[in-house]
């Protein structure tokens, strides 16, 4: 048994800053990650991270900007503290290192981003989640925290309503082996890898958020999945919001530039909801190319501003699609990219449960509400990271050690659940998990009505039962990627079970949640958080109500 | 189709399996690769997240080259004539057969221990990189804002951009005979804070002492092998020189 008084799990952005400030706070505090963190999703986050340091910006401006954002969904107690916190956070990670694009008297650039009034986004070339995941690494590393490579957590354990640690297999040699802590954090990223197009990192398939529901924390606002509206034909790799924040125009078969139509003002400039919706559009009225894509232009732009300020999109796109944008248009086409949902989590990331903290992407604090506007994540990962640190390391003085009990005996569950595992019948996880990434991607995206997602939930609870068939095939020690597979699928099914249910339910369109049959936003009725308990016969829903301080409702034009 | 020859291993057990699998347009070797593990034999393992070239968990030898899995499409490596060339050679000239030979060899990068098939001992790498105290040591509670000339962050985004995949480390010839040379990654991040203004100079004068051995600066050969393979277009052997440079002059 492995005991700290505060172990995160996840080695991204949200892990490492949490990680960072317990121990400034004088904790005893790990990392436990399924893979070495600097390989972290967050890795790949290109565009920046959004601050108001500019003279004529101001917290309350990006505030408001992130409350409409949100189609009003957002906790706004919760936006004023990410808003405040966000210069301070940013001059932060400069003073460590990051190495931030800069304007010609050298400070901070920023660029504009999509549903900001300002250009209040901080940049590294079109490497910002890179650079700011080494930097906090680099500080961890110079820290001398502790940190677990390649392991992956399989099962919370709790003890009379509180958590107090978990299990865990190391990928080295398949076994599991159980970590005690006062306090656990989860930072383990989205889930994006549910639905078939995905920009997230092939390892983003939410067992965190799988977790902490398995053990009956509540998951918040789940329906509410992001789909980005420029993602590489195919491959689906990002192409930041930053190209279209640097000049590029979006245009259909017919070379007309449809955003126009769409967002008459801010044009390709709006934000992701109702610039992916518009290009879905183009497409399925068959104004896409090959009924597939439309095109992202940047060839009216200095090549020189594109070679450095948009290198590693060119890169991309030659790449992973023979395309130069220097020359020609690059093929783009909506692809799930965030979840605004998640754990259920407080301002200082605290979730219901003693003892159990959420930060970062599977968490929900609700800041991004029913929409995310781009440079937002990165910096909820920062600023709440940071708080959930030092809230964890302050309130461990309070805390027993747990005991080992319960410890043990969920070791010994797993040792059997593993064991089990293994045989010859039973389905091929690939088969069972591209299922359940088309029903995703085809009954609960972009565009949803009530007939899919009914017919969505029965799917999935076919899939549930066929996935709890699966069985391992491959015996081998190390690096059982069978293994790890058959396990994440299980927790997959159940989150795309919360998402589908909460959709169903939500008879309205707000954000990125679009109801064809509901096309308006209904304040009367649904402003108003969705939270999802776990039961043996799928997700049981409530609602709660949204915390609004200073910003009242209005429609959301741009 | 196309067929991968991939080198296994399994503790002392070493062999060679023979894998054919349907080619889809833009296919790299890293979806050839799941495609393997998903449909054909699931106990195959290699590393991998981002499937985008940035996560730099993927690299290996395909057709004797280090490279990352997910940057290289099967179409273009399977047409490479392995038989009569070296690595270097592939890399400077790469020359295809008149037929495609439709065949792709694919073993563990070098230079690291095998962990199984295709995973290798990256921990080795990340202790050598580790070794230079790759941070900054700028004081906590700085009140200023940094100002930062332009042309300064270019020169450290050169170096900031390299993703510690060990590709340089795979086909470094001081890596082969050292295992305790730095690495071209761990010294091109060493340069990487010695150009940057917000670290203090003491720890600057610190890092050239750890870099100033023969397993460091001066254990480099100067071939410039670990820059023409980085596929993030680091220059490791310029930071090298820079160093040497500046030690020689102190
Ligand atoms: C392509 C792309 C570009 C983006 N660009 C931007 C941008 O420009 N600006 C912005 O604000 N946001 C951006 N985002 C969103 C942002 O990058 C993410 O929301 C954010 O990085 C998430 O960080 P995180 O710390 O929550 O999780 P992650 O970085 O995903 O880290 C999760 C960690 O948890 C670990 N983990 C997961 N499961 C387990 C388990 N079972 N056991 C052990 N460890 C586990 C993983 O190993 C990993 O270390 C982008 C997202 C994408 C997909
Ligand atoms: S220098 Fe280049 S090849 Fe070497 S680790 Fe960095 S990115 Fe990889
Ligand atoms: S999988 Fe990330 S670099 Fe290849």
């Amino acid at each position: 048994m492995i005991y700290h008084d505060v172990i995160v799990i996840g080695g991204g952005l949200s892990g490492l800053r949490a990680a960072l400030e317990a121990h400034k706070k004088g904790a005893d505090v790990a990392i436990i990650s399924k893979v070495s963190p600097i390989r972290s999703h967050s890795v790949a986050a290109q565009g920046g991270i959004n601050a108001s340091l500019g003279a004529d910006d101001s917290w309350k401006a990006h505030a408001w900007d992130t409350v409409k954002g949100s189609d009003y969904l957002a906790d706004q107690d919760a936006v004023e503290i990410l808003c405040k916190e966000a210069p301070e956070i940013v001059l932060e990670m400069d003073n460590w290192g990051t190495s931030f694009s800069r304007t010609q008297d050298g400070k901070i650039a920023q660029r504009p981003f999509g549903g900001a009034g300002f250009p209040r986004t901080c940049y590294a070339g079109d490497k910002t989640g890179h650079n700011l995941l080494y930097t906090l690494q680099e500080q961890v590393l110079k820290a001398g925290i502790k940190v677990y490579p390649e392991w992956m957590v399989t099962r919370l354990v709790t003890d009379g309503g509180r958590c107090t640690g978990f299990v865990a297999i190391n990928i080295f040699n398949s076994e599991p082996d159980v970590f005690k802590a006062k306090i656990t954090v989860i930072a383990t990223g989205g889930y994006g890898r549910i639905y078939k197009r995905s920009t997230n990192s092939i390892i983003n398939r939410g067992f965190g958020i799988g977790l902490a529901y398995r053990a009956g924390v509540p998951l918040q606002d789940m329906e509410f999945v992001q789909f980005h509206p420029t993602t590489l034909w195919d491959s689906n790799i990002l192409i930041t919001e930053g190209v279209r924040g640097e000049g590029g125009y979006l245009y259909n078969k017919n070379h007309q530039r449809f955003m126009k139509s769409y967002a008459p003002e801010s044009i390709e400039l709006a934000p992701r909801d109702i610039v992916a919706r518009a290009i879905q559009t183009e497409i399925n009225e068959g104004r896409g190319i090959s009924n597939e894509y439309v095109y992202l232009d940047i060839t009216h732009l200095d090549p020189q501003l594109i070679k450095e300020r948009l290198s590693g999109i060119r890169e991309i796109s030659m790449d992973f699609a023979g395309v130069d944008p220097v020359k020609k248009p690059i093929p783009v086409q909506p692809g799930q990219h965030y979840s605004m949902g998640g754990i259920l989590s407080s301002i200082n990331g605290k979730t219901p449960m003693d003892g159990l903290y959420a930060v970062g992407e599977c968490a929900c604090i609700s800041v991004h509400g029913a929409n995310r506007l781009g440079g937002n994540s990165l910096l909820d990962t920062l600023v709440f990271g940071k708080r959930a640190g030092q809230h964890a390391a302050e309130s461990i003085q309070d805390k027993d050690i747990p005991q080992d009990e319960n410890l043990i005996k969920e070791l010994e569950n797993e040792k059997r659940f593993l064991s089990d595992l293994f045989g010859e019948s039973g389905e091929n996880f690939a088969t069972v998990r591209n299922e359940l990434k088309n029903i995703m991607q085809e009954k609960v995206g972009v565009f949803r009505n009530h007939e899919n997602l009914e017919h969505a939930i029965e799917d999935l609870k076919n899939l549930k039962y066929r996935a709890q068939k699966i069985k391992v095939k491959s015996r081998a020690k190390s690096f059982n990627l069978e293994l790890l597979d058959a396990i994440e699928l299980k927790r997959m099914v159940d989150i795309a079970h919360v998402i589908a249910t909460g959709a169903l339910a939500r008879q309205e369109s707000r954000g990125a949640h679009y109801r064809t049959d509901f096309i308006e936003r209904d304040d009367n009725n649904w402003k108003k958080h969705t939270i999802a308990y776990y039961t043996p016969q799928g997700p049981r829903l409530e609602y709660k109500d949204v915390t609004i301080t200073s910003f009242y409702s209005e429609k959301r034009e741009y | 189709m196309v067929t991968l020859n991939i080198k296994r291993q399994e503790d002392d057990k070493i062999w060679y399996d023979t894998f054919h699998v349907e080619e889809k347009p833009g296919m790299n070797v890293l979806e050839a690769l799941f495609e393997i593990q998903e449909k054909l034999d699931g106990s195959l393992c290699f590393r991998f997240a981002c499937r985008g070239a940035v996560c730099g968990s993927c690299a290996m030898l395909i057709n004797k080259v280090p490279r990352l899995a997910c940057k290289k499409l099967v179409g273009d490596v399977k047409k490479e004539d392995i038989s009569s060339l070296k690595s270097d050679q592939i890399l400077t000239s790469p020359q295809s057969s008149k037929e495609s030979n439709d065949r792709v060899l694919i073993e563990p990068l070098p230079n690291l221990g095998v962990i199984r098939d295709l995973v290798v001992d990256m921990e080795h790498f990340y202790s050598l990189v580790d070794s230079v105290q790759p941070w900054i040591t700028a004081e906590e509670n700085y009140d200023k804002k940094h100002l930062i000339e332009p042309a300064t962050q270019k020169k450290l985004e050169k170096y900031t951009n390299c993703i510690l995949c060990a590709v340089c480390h795979g086909i470094c010839p001081a890596a082969t005979r050292d295992d305790k040379y730095l690495s071209p990654a761990g010294l091109a991040r060493a340069w990487r804070f010695q150009l940057d203004p917000r670290e203090l100079e003491k720890s600057k004068l610190q890092r050239y002492n750890i870099v100033d051995s023969p397993s460091g600066v001066w254990g480099c050969d100067l071939v410039y092998k670990c820059v023409a393979v980085c596929p993030k277009k680091v220059p490791p052997t310029k930071a090298i020189k820079q160093m040497r440079r500046q030690i020689s002059e102190k």
